[in-house]
């Protein structure tokens, strides 16, 4: 059985009586010698939901992706990504998540498809399943036209359209975007925007890292905002407006300016 | 590495598991092999150091530097230098011109003359000289010239030489006038023949040239693939999209291993053959001589050499690779290996002043060192299987050590976010 047959979104969103649980973080807990990066951090998130990470820059959110998508180990707490456990069951994590993480870069020197093709077989994807998915996701992503161009030739949006493709090729039931449209184009960005709504829409889990207020207002069902490596408040936008009766920047504001205090 | 090699192992005994799984690992290794040799292969930096470098190179150090000495040689054979005579004497005049080793000149200020080197030597003779001659005393003749510049140096040799000659025609004639043969004081004459044939001469040529340059290019040949590897993907931010996926580290760092050797063993394979190819067809044009340098080594020879040189650059392109790991950046990474072209080309160059360790087995243990010392043997046809089997199965070892550091250091989170 091949690794994209093994992962259907439908067994996540007809799963038993609601949708399925494909992010459960613990009480994670990450330490940097002194410095405490992320102090016990606790969320779940579900599949067709995108679910933000809001924080200012050195809040703890990348922190917490990168021990989510066991880069890092956490110092204490637990994560199971779609039923795995990320310190004990790292492999099986990584074949349920595709990860596009802050400042990504791409191979110069390969063209769109040869770099879309590695990231398929470093997915162990068998060539008959990777060329017609190479060909249905960068069309899917409005790439086909330039997919024999080397990278180094992209402009910025198309390189991280290429990282999308990358990060998608196995088609993972769970998405982690780290500041995905930081340092793009208004036209870039909105077309980044796009494709987190239609993940959701194909019932992906998307975990969404910003700082941007707009974007998460805009793509969030559900937000944490995190600071100082707590996260200060989490639930869904409607919800957290209407018990603050504030607007969701005034309340990251007040939380992230408590997290500076404290 | 030892855990890939034991996955390997067990799949290949049989056992299903481990034959998917080491199947799924020969594939993420075959990705990451085929990804980097790609990129390196488009690069035009790579194939600059790798092919057009060394074929452009060879040919000059191989060629150039005996043409130009051999020139220099040549001038100093063929042109009579001008060396000043302080002093009277007729005959050792007479015979500098006949001879034609010197051109007598005479100069005011001989110091300045030899430091401006309008003459390359002064002869001081003392006063009277030949009167002293005639009556059997020993006079004492000086000789000034400058250590420092090599024409002088051969006009010092030809002085020396014609005050020999002058020396044998004044103790002939004194002989002659005590009735004595001049032949009685030469009672033995030594004929010398060198039994040293053409290929044993360019043996040792070889076992000069050779470890150097491949010291030289196995490290210079991996180094850009390693820098570009690993602190290169940090840099540019490829490396955290790439930890992400299935493969274990084990397997990534496998894969980047065996690309950084590619690089390196093509890259002492093109030095060696422009090497031959030079010294083969190029030294009898370039050198103006009809002597042919056989540079032909058997089949076997070569193919052990190549084996040999083979784990050598494994060893090189592992601890390259595990430098760059390290690194936070290609520019740190490339500080970092600079001193090992140096370790490498060291022992490279010292191992045909050290023969008395050749004959010692822990010399062969010694990383680097029992490589030039393999190549030595192997080049002078003096090979001890002993000792070349020693050479390469602790080079192998030493590799092996070296990508096992590659991979604990792509393990640790300090290392991959070193910043």
């Amino acid at each position: 059985m091949s690794v994209t047959q093994q992962i259907k979104l439908t067994d996540r969103t007809d799963a038993g009586d609601g949708p399925r649980l494909l992010v459960e973080a613990r009480d994670l807990e990450r330490k940097f010698k002194s410095y405490h990066a992320v102090r016990g951090v606790s969320f779940q998130c579900y599949a067709g939901e995108v679910f933000g990470l809001l924080g200012p820059n050195g809040a703890g959110k990348t922190t917490t992706i990168r021990m989510l998508t066991t880069i890092l180990k956490p110092t204490s707490g637990t994560a199971r990504i779609a039923g795995h456990d990320v310190a004990t069951e790292a492999e099986a994590v990584r074949r349920s998540i595709g990860v596009l993480p802050e400042n990504a870069g791409v191979y110069g020197r390969l063209t769109g498809r040869e770099a879309i093709r590695y990231a398929g077989r470093l997915y162990s994807l068998p060539p008959d399943e990777l060329e017609p998915r190479i060909v249905e996701i960068a069309d899917a992503l409005e790439l086909t036209k330039h997919l024999d161009r080397l990278t180094d030739t992209y402009s910025k949006g198309m390189k991280q359209k290429v990282n999308v493709a990358r990060a998608l090729i196995h088609n993972p039931p769970v998405v982690f975007l780290d500041e995905p449209t930081s340092g793009l184009d208004v036209f870039s960005a909105h077309s980044v925007r796009d494709f987190v709504l239609r993940f959701k829409a194909e019932g992906r889990c998307v975990i969404l890292s910003t700082h941007m207020m707009e974007e998460a207002e805009r793509l969030c069902d559900r937000v944490a905002i995190i600071g100082g490596g707590r996260i200060r408040a989490e639930g869904r936008l409607a919800e957290l407006k209407a018990e603050t009766g504030k607007d969701l920047e005034e309340i990251f504001m007040t939380m992230v300016g408590q997290s500076i205090v404290t | 590495m030892m855990r890939v090699a034991w996955a390997w192992m067990r799949g290949a005994g049989g056992d299903r598991t481990a034959q998917s799984r080491s199947h799924e690992t020969g594939g993420w290794i075959r990705a990451v092999y085929w990804k980097e040799t790609l990129e390196a292969f488009r690069d035009r930096r790579s194939l600059l150091v790798l092919i057009v470098l060394p074929a452009l190179i060879m040919p000059v150090v191989t060629l150039g530097i005996p043409y130009l000495e051999q020139r220099q040689q040549h001038m100093i054979r063929t042109t009579t230098p001008q060396v000043a005579v302080e002093g009277v004497a007729p005959n050792l005049i007479h015979l500098a011109y006949t001879s034609k080793l010197i051109t007598p000149v005479h100069t005011g200020d001989v110091n300045k003359a030899l430091k401006a080197r309008r003459v390359l030597a002064v002869l001081e003779l003392p006063r009277n000289f030949e009167t002293l001659v005639a009556r059997d005393a020993q006079p004492h003749v000086g000789l000034l010239y400058d250590a420092s510049d090599p024409e002088s140096v051969a006009a010092r040799a030809r002085v020396v030489d014609l005050i020999s000659r002058y020396s044998q025609s004044v103790v002939a004639r004194r002989l002659i006038a005590r009735h004595i043969n001049p032949r009685d004081l030469l009672p033995v004459v030594l004929d010398e023949r060198n039994v040293a044939t053409q290929r044993q001469l360019s043996g040792l040529l070889l076992a000069s040239l050779l470890p150097f340059f491949i010291a030289m290019w196995a490290v210079v040949g991996g180094m850009s693939l390693a820098v570009d590897q690993a602190a290169g993907e940090k840099e540019r931010g490829t490396l955290e999209s790439l930890l992400v996926t299935p493969p274990t580290r084990e397997a990534i760092v496998v894969g980047k291993f065996l690309s950084v050797l590619t690089a390196s063993v093509g890259a002492v394979i093109v030095v060696v053959i422009a090497m031959m190819v030079s010294l083969r067809w190029g030294y009898p044009y370039v050198l103006h001589t009809s002597q042919k340098l056989d540079v032909s080594l058997p089949v076997g020879t070569a193919i052990i050499m190549l084996a040999v040189a083979v784990l050598f650059a494994a060893l090189m392109s592992g601890v390259q690779l595990a430098l760059s790991i390290y690194a936070k950046s290609p520019r740190e990474a490339q500080q970092f290996i600079t001193p090992l072209y140096f370790v490498t080309v060291l022992p490279a160059l010292a191992v045909q002043y050290i023969t008395e360790w050749q004959g010692a087995t822990w010399a062969y243990l010694l990383p680097v060192l029992n490589t030039f010392f393999g190549f030595r043997e192997l080049l002078l046809g003096t090979t001890n299987w002993g000792h070349l089997l020693l050479a390469s199965v602790s080079s192998a070892f030493y590799a092996a050590l070296a990508v096992e550091l590659a991979i604990i250091l792509m393990s640790r989170e300090s290392v991959i976010f070193r910043t």
